[in-house]
């Protein structure tokens, strides 16, 4: 009998089979599901504390998030305080140290989190009247301790630090800061002075100013009663007292007169990070909200938008283009996006501008339309999944008076959107004529041709117009033999160098806190060796004696390439300067560059084998004051810099006492104590 | 007295009613070997398909790793009736998400679709599985972007070699001494015919769990489910499971790496067992003693107390073979990476001299409990967890009995681990050091 149940099982799956599916096109969807917004039951504590509870019970956990209705905070010369304050609050309270507080939320398995806005705490549902009860304490008593504002400070600073080299992070600052307006509160930008600024002082008032039960919203998500929520609110939000909070004023950001470009040179870039961007006047449930979003979606919402199917796709100018539509009570933005090639810099901006303009002119298909709402709708019936989706819903209402079913209609609304609204949304938000186009790059490269899109402006990391950098040219006249002649000169003269037939330099190298000896022989005219040990024991050995060629380290042999011959051909030039031509080497004048603060001659020079390195001859004294070359390391190439210091003259001949070789995280200092020459070495001597 | 006694019961009582919500789920196998989790759930409009095959790079090939990750790409590029480049916008059409990510074990792919729209993710994990085009245009389409990744993930993000270079040096035989990117020569040299024979090896219906949560009716969808996959046929071509034995590293391994980093950083890699077992739990609480959260060792005291790191980590990397754990840390400005390494080293050696004290177990322990809870938020984590344990450890019901195992942890098993495993002849110690910057012309 089993074993007939279990032949039936088998056969199962083969007779449910029967049914017809069609492989060759995409099945039709199911009937649209029942999107259900539930509404959160509501109600204001004395206070004035609103409170919201939205009750799930899918999981055993509440999080309960206070945010406090303000938009930003103009911070002039100390910005960077909110969000430092914001911060500052959670790290201790009056009667817990910040390590006291932090094993208290983390034993009851919680997190507590605050910012300048907002403070959210969640846990377990066991656990979360112990949570709730040190959420009240952070919010109502931190300790706001100067020694954690310290801490505060060297982070933001750290953070400050690592984005001055972040492209993007550039980028970012600098098109708030025009778009908005530097005396906007929006467009301000952190420093490590405005940073410095924020004393403790100011954090304390911040947080007694800003954080008060009448502007703030509270709101529980999760598994909870809304009784519950209610006994816990009033108990340890009830006692809170309210307090006047100061309106915040904010200036009208305009679009700019012109459309104009703002380049901030970036010389190490291999990509321009171009931004299209102009302030909005959009607000959350006015007219043009829903259609504005269906018209930026288009334009540039994600892989499915044209300016990525333009860029990227078509063009292949960069690795993804966006757009963006932010609506704001005060002033929105818009923007649309891409890091390019540095060549394609100027094409970008022309397509990303063809884009624009055609949203705006051609009404978009119907297949179009409709296949964006069908993404929209589906994205936001999965935002449902997450239930402080329907806890935003409520905040979102509270804080743009929208009308209580905004986002039961919301679907409703969206497929009322016409190809026509859209084409009128794009006309009244997106004005070409009227941009900021800011384009982060390496000024030299990519700045031609950019002038046809309106005039160009030059801006540093921190969005502050700046004079155009002017490029220093070598003098023209200089040519490559008059330089060496000079450098030959500067070094002793080619007589003086010519007599010198053997020298000896004996150095120590420092590198983290270890030292090693360094001893360096060269016998003309083709023969030198350079030892380095460390206590008496060799770790490393170059050498070309006779012809012979020889690497080792630690005593093993390293297989010689023809570019190490080259390499230890090298070390027997006493001044390199006078081997140059005849062995082949090319040379060329490339620019200036400051070394140590002074104007310095770059040369390129490419050895006969086509390896690449540049030397760099200071414009006054004509004496190598630093050299550059490209070497293989373990995870890609490694530029190794090389100054050299400190030239004293032996027998008339001038020798760098000092090197230093900068490895980035390495620097290595060789000083040379003793150089002596004239001898009489022997290649013997070299072995 | 007896009132507090009746009060702590109610206390022990409302503790376990809060997990008693346990995942329920259907298993049933199709014919061809075809493995089906179901797990019904309406209480939002969304679905999660996934499809979970067993194959990973340690099934590679030693001159062809790689293999798997590419897969991953070359498996979008479309199928007998879907279009090149078709794929992922029939998904986005729908308003749903999609994608894919490739470990050492297996391959996983999922679509998050609104629920209306299910028979669509069913309908693309099919022909994925029955007919995916494997021509010479999609594999040098996707070779390029593959390469790309390789860049963006590993080459140009700040640490992202890490792994890369931790697995060399941590694996001598075993295939795990590979990350699942592989070679770029490996996938370079490869003919279109390997890439078929591997399709045909491991993507078949009896290497796969498909691994579906969310609002559906489930008779309706068994139905589907037997309609799209079961006139696959099942693989009938041998599949490597490689049982190597990693013998004991032996010493020491310490390298440095110069890479685009801001700040240095240590990396510190213990060998350690393979997934599932007791220690392995105690491995899991060790890392949470070590790094969860604000108030864990390393956190505190590394980066809040000495300010030694600007962050400080620790992570259990455990697969079906063998495991890793590992200690991470970024050296604040300033701050030398020797400096660094002794301090995280002292807060290793307190865990291997010392018992963790009552308390802060139990913290742990709560930690785990509401991580736990929550790793059951969405619909995509369930499935993929569902299929996770199915294809691990044969047992879909982990998702439920998981607790437990944690449970059964104690203070005793947390200072065994940490004795038998880290030690340093046991480790390989990175350092991650700022390349020198390129002068700018």
């Amino acid at each position: 009998m089993k074993k007939l149940l279990n032949i039936f099982i088998c056969l199962l799956p083969f007779s449910l089979m029967a049914q017809n599916i069609d492989r060759s096109k995409a099945p039709t969807p199911g009937k649209a599901p029942l999107i259900q917004v539930g509404n959160p039951v509501k109600f204001t504590l004395p206070n004035g504390l609103k409170v919201f509870v939205v009750k799930n019970t899918k999981l055993p956990r509440v999080v309960a998030s206070l945010n406090f209705d303000v938009d930003g905070f103009k911070e002039g010369d100390k910005a960077g305080l909110a969000e430092m304050a914001g911060q500052l609050a959670k790290r201790g309270t009056i009667t817990k140290t910040k390590e006291q507080l932090d094993e208290a939320v983390e034993y009851l398995g919680g997190s507590l989190s605050t910012s300048s806005t907002s403070a959210t705490a969640s846990s377990l549902k066991t656990n979360f009247p112990a949570l709730f009860a040190l959420l009240s304490e952070v919010v109502l008593h931190p300790s706001m301790n100067a020694t954690e504002l310290e801490k505060v400070r060297k982070q933001t600073i750290s953070g400050i630090e690592s984005n001055k080299d972040d492209a993007d992070a550039i980028a970012g600052n600098v098109v708030k800061k025009l778009v908005y307006g530097s005396g906007h509160a929006f467009g301000e930008i952190m420093t490590i002075k405005t940073v410095n600024a924020v004393k403790v002082e100011d954090a304390k008032s911040f947080i007694n100013t800003y954080w008060k039960p009448n502007i703030a919203n509270l709101i529980f998500v999760g598994d909870i009663e809304p009784s519950v929520a209610k006994q816990l609110a009033e108990k340890y939000f009830g006692a809170w007292k309210t307090g006047v909070v100061p309106t915040q004023q904010f200036e009208k950001s305009s679009r700019p007169a012109k459309t104009y470009v703002a380049i901030v040179d970036r010389p190490s870039s291999v990509q321009s990070v171009v931004t299209v961007a102009s302030p909005v006047q959009l607000v959350k449930g006015d007219a043009n909200d829903i259609a504005g979003n269906v018209m930026n979606n288009i334009l540039g919402g994600g892989f499915s938008g044209r300016l990525f199917a333009n860029l990227r796709e078509k063009h292949g100018f960069t690795y993804g283009a966006y757009s963006s539509l932010q609506s704001n009570k005060h002033v929105g933005i818009f923007s649309a996006e891409a890091s390019v090639r540095n060549e394609k810099t100027d094409s970008s901006i022309q397509e990303m501008l063809v884009e624009i303009n055609k949203i705006r002119i051609e009404q978009i298909g119907e297949d179009e339309l409709s296949r964006m709402k069908n993404y929209l709708a589906g994205g936001f019936a999965r935002s449902l999944e997450n239930p402080a989706t329907i806890a935003n819903f409520a905040l979102n209402i509270e804080k743009y008076h929208l009308p209580a079913n905004y986002y039961q209609q919301y679907l409703t609304n969206l497929a009322a959107v016409t190809a026509t609204q859209v084409k009128s949304v794009a006309n009244t938000l997106l004005i070409p004529s009227q941009m900021h186009i800011v384009v982060v790059g390496n000024a030299k490269e990519i700045t031609k041709g950019l002038e046809k899109y309106g005039e160009i402006k030059y801006f540093d990391i921190e969005g502050n117009e700046i004079a155009a950098p002017v490029e220093k040219k070598a003098d023209a006249s200089l040519t490559i033999d008059a330089l060496l002649n000079k450098t030959i000169q500067a070094m002793g003269g080619k007589e003086s160098i010519e007599k010198i037939k053997d020298v000896q330099l004996i150095g120590k190298v420092g590198v983290m806190g270890q030292s090693i000896d360094v001893v360096q022989k060269i016998v003309q005219p083709s023969s030198a060796v350079m030892l380095m040990s460390m206590g008496g024991m060799v770790i490393s050995k170059q050498a070309v004696v006779d012809g012979k060629y020889e690497v080792s380290q630690q005593g093993m042999q390293a297989p010689i390439t023809d570019e190490i011959k080259e390499g230890l051909d090298e070390s027997t030039y006493l001044v390199p300067e006078m081997m140059y031509v005849n062995k082949g080497y090319k040379l060329a004048i490339v620019g200036i560059e400051q070394v140590d603060g002074k104007d310095a001659i770059d040369v390129e020079l490419t050895s006969p084998s086509g390896k690449k390195s540049h030397r760099f001859y200071d414009k006054e004294t004509y004496l190598l004051v630093k050299s550059t070359k490209v070497e293989k390391g373990p995870t890609g190439p490694v530029t190794q810099q090389q100054y050299y210091k400190n030239y004293q003259k032996v027998e008339g001949v001038a020798f760098a006492k000092e090197a230093v070789m900068d490895l980035g995280q390495f620097k290595m200092n060789l000083n040379f104590e003793n150089i002596k020459v004239n001898q009489g070495l022997k290649l013997e001597d070299l072995k | 007295m007896k009132k507090q006694l009746l009060f702590s019961c109610l206390i022990l009582l409302l503790g376990t009613t809060v997990f008693s919500q346990a995942i329920q789920f259907e298993k049933y196998v199709l014919p061809n070997g075809l493995k089906v989790i179901l797990h019904e759930d309406h209480s939002a409009p969304v679905v999660a398909v996934t499809a979970l095959y067993h194959v990973g790079s340690k099934n590679e090939d030693t001159a062809r790793t790689g293999f798997a990750h590419f897969f991953e790409h070359l498996l979008f590029e479309g199928s007998e009736n879907i279009k090149r480049g078709e794929f992922d916008k029939y998904v986005t059409n729908a308003g749903g998400a999609l994608n894919a990510n490739t470990t050492q074990d297996r391959t996983f792919y999922f679509e998050l679709l609104p629920s209306n729209q299910v028979e669509l993710g069913l309908w693309l994990e099919s022909e994925r599985m029955m007919h995916a085009k494997i021509e010479q245009i999609g594999v040098n389409t996707q070779r390029e972007v593959v390469k790309e990744e390789k860049r963006q993930r590993m080459d140009n993000r700040p640490y992202g070699s890490f792994l890369n270079e931790v697995l060399k040096r941590a694996f001598k035989v075993h295939p795990y001494k590979w990350s699942p990117i592989g070679s770029m020569e490996h996938l370079n040299a490869a003919k279109l015919e390997e890439f078929i024979q591997f399709y045909k090896t491991y993507y078949v219906p009896n290497n796969c769990v498909l691994s579906i949560a969310g609002d559906f009716d489930k008779a309706a969808l068994k139905e589907k489910i037997a309609a799209y996959f079961g006139s696959i046929p099942k693989g009938t071509l041998p599949i490597n499971r490689p049982s190597i034995k990693e013998p004991a590293l032996g010493g020491e391994v310490r390298d440095i790496i110069y890479d685009n980093v801001q700040l240095p950083g240590v990396f510190q890699a213990y060998r350690a067992p393979k997934q599932g077992g007791e220690e392995y739990y105690a491995f899991n609480v060790l890392s949470t003693i070590l790094s969860g959260g604000e108030s864990s060792r390393m956190t505190k005291t590394l980066v809040d107390k000495k300010q030694l790191a600007a962050f400080a980590g620790s992570s259990p990397f455990f697969n079906e073979d063998e495991g890793l754990f590992i200690t991470l840390a970024l050296a604040n400005m300033g701050v030398k990476p020797e400096v660094l390494e002794q301090g995280i080293d002292s807060i290793v050696n307190e865990v291997k001299m010392n018992l963790v004290g009552e308390r802060e177990f139990q913290k742990v322990k709560n930690q785990i409990t509401t991580e736990l809870v929550s790793s059951k938020a969405t619909m995509a984590g369930i499935a993929e967890s569902l299929a996770n344990n199915e294809v691990y450890f044969g047992d879909a019901n982990l998702i439920n009995t998981e607790l437990e195992k944690y449970n059964k942890v104690t203070r005793e098993d947390v200072l065994n681990v940490a004795r038998k495993y880290l030690n340093k002849d046991n480790r390989v110690v990175l350092y991650y050091l700022p390349k020198p910057k390129s002068s700018s012309k």
